[in-house]
C-alpha cells in the first residue's frame, strides 16, 4: 500500500487482488450467492481506490481494509433487506384481497369487454374465462396451470387497471 | 458489475501519488484551533459578562466551563479520529467524549447542589437556545466540511460528535457573555439543547458523510 501510494501502479494492482482474495471468503460467509459477493468485492476495491488517502502508512494495512470492507458490506445488508421489506409489504398488501371472491362484480363483463381485450394476454384470457365463461379462479388455475393465488393476483391486477381506465 | 481483473486494472491504471491525509491528532488542531479563533473573535464583538471578575472566583462556574471545554476538545478529537476509516485504530479517543459527558454531567449536577439559595431565574428562555444554535451554525458547517474529505465508516457517531464540538463552543460563548448565574436554566436552555441537536447529529452524520 505505501508503494501504491507514491504511484506504484503494479503494485497497487497486486495489493488490490490481494485485497480481493482476502475478502472472498470473509464475504462468502456472510452472502448468499456468488454474484453478491463480485458485487459487494467491487464496490469495497472502489471504495478502498477512494479512501487511499487515509491510509497510514505507519499503521497495519489490515485493520484499516476491513474497515471499509465491513462498512461496505452493511450499506449492501441495508439496502437489501430494506427491498426485502418493501416486497414484504407488497405481498401483505395482496394477502387482504386473497380471500376475496374474483368472480364477484358490480360492472357486467360485456359492458368492458373492449377494455378487457387491451389488457395483456394472461389477464385477459383470465378475466374473460371467469366473467365470460364462468368459471371459478381454481378451474381457471388448473386450465392455465397456474396456482390459485396467482390467478386472483392477475386478476386483481387487471381489475385495478380497468379501474383507474374505466374512473378517467 | 464490471469483471474483478478488470476493475483492478483500471484502478491500478489511476493510481497516481496521492497526497495523504493529515494525522487525526494535527487534524483536530485545526479544528480546534479554528473553532477557539471564532469563540475569541465572537467574544471580542459581542463583550465577555460584565460580572466576569466574580464569575470566575465560583469554583463550580470554572469547574463547569472547564467540563464543557473538555467536551469540545473531546469532540474535535473524536470527530478527527471518526473520519478515518479505522479510526485510526485509536477506539478508546474516539469514544471519549462520552466520558467527558458523564464528567460533565457530574459537575453540573455539583454545581445546581452549590447553587444555593438558587439564583433567580432569568426571564428569557428559548432565546439562549436560539443564540447557541446561531453561534454553533458556522463551527458545524467548518466541521461537517473537514470531515467530508476524508472517510468515515461511523457516519452516526461521526455526525453526533462534530455536533457536539460545534454546539460546545456555542455554550461556551454564551456562559462567557451572559451573565445568568441561574444553573436551571442553563441546564434547560443551554445543555439539553446542546444533546438534542448532538441526537440530531447522528442522522446528519449518515447523511452528510455519505461517500
Amino acid at each position: 500500500m505505501r508503494k501504491s501510494l507514491v504511484g506504484d501502479k503494479v503494485a497497487y494492482g497486486e495489493l488490490l487482488r490481494e485485497t480481493g482474495r482476502l475478502l472472498r471468503p470473509f464475504l462468502s460467509r456472510r452472502l448468499s450467492f456468488e454474484s453478491e459477493v463480485d458485487d459487494v468485492l467491487q464496490e469495497i476495491l472502489i471504495s478502498i481506490h477512494k479512501a487511499r488517502h487515509t491510509y497510514d502508512g505507519a499503521r497495519p494495512y489490515k485493520p484499516w481494509m476491513y474497515a471499509i470492507a465491513k462498512f461496505r458490506l452493511q450499506d449492501y445488508l441495508c439496502v437489501h433487506y430494506a427491498d426485502q421489506l418493501r416486497h414484504a409489504e407488497d405481498i401483505s398488501g395482496l394477502e387482504n384481497i386473497l380471500h376475496v371472491d374474483v368472480t364477484e362484480s358490480a360492472i357486467s363483463y360485456e359492458s368492458i369487454s373492449g377494455e378487457v381485450l387491451k389488457l395483456p394476454e394472461k389477464q385477459a384470457t383470465i378475466l374473460q374465462l371467469i366473467h365470460q365463461e364462468g368459471y371459478t379462479s381454481k378451474e381457471v388455475a388448473a386450465r392455465l396451470g397456474m396456482t390459485e393465488s396467482a390467478v386472483k393476483v392477475a386478476a386483481h391486477r387487471a381489475y385495478k387497471v380497468l379501474r383507474q381506465k374505466l374512473e378517467r | 458489475m464490471k469483471d474483478f481483473e478488470q476493475l483492478v486494472a483500471e484502478l491500478a491504471d489511476e493510481a497516481s501519488m496521492v497526497k495523504p491525509a493529515p494525522h487525526p491528532y494535527l487534524l483536530s488542531v485545526k479544528l480546534v484551533g479554528a473553532a477557539i479563533l471564532y469563540l475569541a473573535v465572537s467574544l471580542a464583538v459581542s463583550g465577555v459578562r460584565h460580572d466576569w471578575v466574580q464569575a470566575i472566583s465560583r469554583p463550580w462556574f470554572v469547574a463547569e466551563l472547564l467540563a464543557l471545554f473538555m467536551i469540545f476538545i473531546t469532540a474535535s478529537l473524536s470527530a478527527s479520529l471518526l473520519s478515518f476509516p479505522d479510526l485510526h485504530q485509536k477506539r478508546r479517543q474516539a469514544f471519549s467524549p462520552l466520558w467527558m459527558f458523564a464528567l460533565f454531567l457530574i459537575v453540573v449536577f455539583f454545581a445546581w447542589r452549590a447553587d444555593s439559595p438558587a439564583a433567580a431565574l432569568p426571564e428569557h428562555t428559548i432565546e439562549c437556545t436560539s443564540c447557541i444554535v446561531l453561534m454553533a451554525l458556522i463551527p458545524t458547517a467548518w466541521t461537517f466540511y473537514v470531515m467530508r474529505n476524508y472517510a468515515s465508516t461511523h457516519g452516526h457517531w461521526a455526525g453526533s460528535v462534530a455536533i457536539l464540538a460545534a454546539f460546545s463552543v456555542g455554550a461556551l460563548w454564551l456562559r462567557l457573555q451572559e451573565s445568568n448565574d441561574s444553573i436551571l436554566h442553563v441546564i434547560e436552555w443551554h445543555y439539553l439543547p446542546m444533546l438534542a441537536f448532538a441526537a440530531v447529529g447522528l442522522w446528519m452524520g449518515k447523511w452528510l458523510l455519505k461517500w
